[in-house]
């Protein structure tokens, strides 16, 4: 395991991911840059004022369709020159090829998540922010953001290994992630839809009592089962696709 | 001479790297070209430029006398291509495939029929790529290009993948298409072997550079004749014959000569008398085919 | 060019392209749908002219889905070319490699066309079904339909070039990204922004001006991406 862990490692490294990987937080700055703060009035702290703002296209749109984008960078050397078939055809299980991969997404979602708190702070320099930094509260948004991307970097890996373009998983993760801007609006569906956790559970506006700004059993039943739903496909999947 | 290609001091560079340089090739209509060298050597970057995919940094290239840059589509109208690996939709049968060709370049359908039974796919032809075999693949890349009846047709290693009775089916075919239909065909290969059971002119590269362009029969009689001499010694008589202009090497006793007309040898050998050397042996080597492409290809090989 | 074209179209099945036409417009108008069928009463409450207003929640999706949808259709078709380098064998014909490209962007822009022809249908049919008060607000409906779609063919012409161009696609889908959430931050990026165009937002509150700007400049982008990609080499 931890060999393959290590190939897969190498081989990102050498595929030039950078410029995907800082897109997310640099349209963070754009965004948070062009927002007007002084037009909001009354008591709020500027930081979370910002993050709200930011959120509202991080968290929404930006962060659930990059997931496929890295899903499908990661597969695209393996479908490239019948790069699976001589993987697989070295002494390693499946299973362990895929869970590679996968724990690898998470930790490029992670590292992004990470230079998006670099690119709140940013924003804040940029505009001068005075109040005193919500350093625990935006934290609580980095890491519940990031858990709720766990299920749909599952998936993403899923349709990344199935088609050999990147714009067929894309168009899956299009279609799933659009109808986030009306579901989170919802508050019947919102609680229910995985790809408008990562906003509900990035949103320092919701409940502050919560770990994550929503109940845990919604990080559990929603989060958690579509995780095993998309992670067992995935899994699943790939241990019987004939290559 | 009027030849169908002929390409002048052709040269490109992909970065600082060189991929061809100075390149003259000529080919004569109705040649079957064997276009020869190791990996690397370039042949696929001067096909590249023969078809116009890339622009050369310099030189010029004429084919049927007119030039590439000039009359791109005129040419191209009349060459049939399948460079590297074949390229085709995998998610549309091999038909599909000429189709959607036959439609840009405006043959009659029946010719999809002919092409598809000159390849022998006419059996698969209703399936799609996707689940073809490399060897059915690499049928359909030379079907596509033998679709538009072209007078030049370039084949880049077209032997790829084939099993035996599909490389002697194809042989076959490209030796029938002179005769036949008057076509002219470039056809590169690493293998000596394959281009001189059919090519009629031979041009040899490596590192980017043509070393011998001629017809293989002139490639076989470099072959057959190599006259080696052993000598009591050696290194004195290599330097001797050298003194006198002559093109000779030597290794441990022997020293062997490039040219073996029978005045050549009858003069070394006089020579070598005079300077009271003793001559143990004289041999006619014969080498193959195979040695010569690989003693010009080593001083400088790619790989 | 016309055998070019069909031969594009032909290359396109099976590959999911028409399915995705069908499913753009389809998509913004079910989102109304579950919209209206949740909240209908609200919404009705939102405004004096209940017609208008469902056109303009319409709208609010009609530019995220045409972004996406010319990201997700260029690099799929630039895919296509790229699975088994068949530009190589597309260059290699006796066509000009503008007409290659022309007929890309021809096919796409068709597409596209006809999605907002069904965003139109679609449109049309959910709110009779809904049986507004008002009359049918025949003009508006058709520049809401057709409006954006104008307005977004400087966005066609770039991704088409980034993607052509692209040896890793996961560059264009990128800009795609960047692209949407460009488009979903319509009302406070700048004016020239070409992602703000399909929004049909502009400081003067004229839709036609971007509807000029998206022919202008996307006929412009498309020159320059035409003459960079013919001056590239085909591996
Ligand atoms: N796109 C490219 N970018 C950089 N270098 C290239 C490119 N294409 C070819 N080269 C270099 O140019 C040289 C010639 O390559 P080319 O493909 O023409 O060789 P070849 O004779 O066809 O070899 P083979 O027998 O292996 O097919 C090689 O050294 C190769 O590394
Ligand atoms: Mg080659």
């Amino acid at each position: 395991m931890g060999a393959v862990l290590r190939s897969e490692w190498y081989k990102l490294r050498k595929s030039k991911m950078l410029p995907i990987i800082v897109a997310g937080p640099l349209i963070a700055v754009i965004i948070g840059a062009m927002f007007n703060y002084d037009s909001m009035e009354g008591g709020f702290n500027q930081w979370s004022l910002a993050v709200l703002s930011m959120n509202l296209t991080y968290a929404l749109l930006f962060l659930p369709l990059i997931t496929g984008v890295l899903a499908s960078s990661i597969c695209r050397y393996e479908h490239q020159a019948g790069g699976w078939k001589q993987l697989l055809a070295l002494p390693v299980r499946r299973g362990n090829v895929f869970i590679s991969k996968y724990v690898l997404l998470l930790l490029l979602v992670f590292l992004i998540q990470l230079l998006y708190l670099g690119a709140i702070y940013i924003v804040g320099i940029i505009n001068g922010f005075t109040d005193p930094f919500p350093l625990e509260i935006i934290w609580k948004s980095i890491l519940g953001g990031w858990l709720a991307t766990f299920p749909l970097v599952a998936l993403q890996l899923w349709m990344s290994i199935i088609f050999k373009s990147f714009a067929a998983p894309f168009a899956v993760n299009v279609i799933f992630t659009l109808p986030t801007i009306l579901a989170v609006n919802s508050e019947r569906f919102g609680p229910f839809y995985p790809w408008a956790q990562p906003f509900s559970m990035m949103y320092i506006g919701g409940n502050a009592e919560d770990v994550f700004f929503v109940p845990w059993d919604q990080v559990l039943t929603v989060v958690g089962g579509s995780f095993i739903l998309f992670f067992l496909g995935g899994y699943i999947y790939f241990q019987r696709k004939p290559i | 001479m009027e030849y169908i290609v002929k390409t002048s001091n052709l040269s490109k560079h992909f970065g600082k790297e060189v991929a061809v340089e100075g390149l003259n090739m000529n080919i004569k209509k109705g040649d079957i070209y064997g276009f020869l060298g190791p990996n690397g050597a370039g042949k696929t970057t001067t096909i590249r430029m023969l078809l116009g995919l890339m622009k050369p940094a310099s030189g010029s290239i004429h084919i049927f006398g007119q030039d590439i840059k000039q009359h791109r589509k005129n040419i191209l109208a009349r060459v049939g291509s399948l460079v590297e690996n074949p390229s085709y939709y995998p998610h549309l049968t091999a038909y599909e495939n000429l189709e959607a060709l036959r439609k840009i370049i405006g043959v009659p359908k029946k010719r999809i029929y002919e092409v598809v039974e000159t390849v022998r796919l006419t059996e698969v032809a209703d399936k799609k790529v996707k689940g073809f075999s490399l060897g059915m693949k690499q049928r359909l890349g030379i079907a596509m290009s033998l679709l538009n009846q072209p007078q030049l047709l370039i084949l880049d290693e077209p032997m790829n993948g084939l099993d035996p009775s599909g490389i002697i089916e194809i042989r076959e075919l490209i030796k029938r298409l002179p005769e036949e239909f008057g076509i002219t065909v470039l056809v590169s290969s690493h293998l000596l072997s394959e281009i001189d059971q059919m090519a009629t002119t031979v041009g040899i590269v490596t590192k980017g550079k043509m070393i011998f362009q001629d017809s293989i029969e002139a490639m076989r009689t470099l072959a057959g004749h190599t006259i080696s001499i052993q000598v009591n010694h050696a290194e004195q008589a290599w330097r001797l014959l050298l003194a006198k202009g002559m093109k000779v090497e030597h290794e441990n006793d022997f020293i062997t000569l490039q040219e073996s007309s029978n005045e050549m040898v009858a003069e070394t050998v006089r020579l070598l008398v005079q300077a009271n050397l003793s001559i143990y042996r004289v041999e006619e080597e014969k080498r193959s085919l195979e040695d010569i492409f690989l003693s010009m290809t080593r001083e400088d090989s790619a790989v | 060019m016309i055998s070019m074209m069909q031969t594009d179209f032909l290359k396109i099945k099976r590959k999911g392209f028409w399915f995705l036409t069908f499913l753009g417009p389809i998509g913004v108008v079910a989102l109304q749908m579950v919209n209206y069928g949740v909240r209908k009463e609200y919404l009705l409450q939102q405004s004096e002219n209940d017609w208008l207003y469902y056109l303009q929640n319409i709208t609010a999706f009609t530019p995220l889905a045409l972004v996406l949808g010319i990201a997700i259709f260029t690099s799929f078709m630039a895919s296509i070319e790229n699975e088994t380098n068949a530009w190589k064998q597309l260059i290699a014909l006796p066509v000009s490699k503008m007409t290659v490209y022309l007929s890309k962007f021809t096919m796409l822009a068709c597409l596209l066309f006809i999605s907002s022809i069904l965003l139109m249908l679609f449109t049309l049919g959910f709110g009779v079904f809904l049986s507004f008060d008002e009359a049918i607000p025949w003009l508006e409906l058709v520049k809401y339909s057709f409006y954006p779609y104008f307005a977004a063919l400087p966005v066609l012409a770039l991704q088409l070039w980034i993607a052509t161009v692209s040896k890793n696609q996961g560059i264009p889908i990128t800009t795609g990204i960047f692209g949407v959430i460009f488009a979903y931050s319509a009302h406070i990026i700048p004016d020239w922004m070409i992602w703000k165009w399909p929004s049909l937002m502009n400081q003067w509150d004229e839709p036609l001006i971007n509807v000029l700007l998206g022919l202008g400049v996307g006929c412009l982008l498309y020159v320059v991406g035409m003459l960079d990609f013919t001056r590239r080499d085909v591996l």
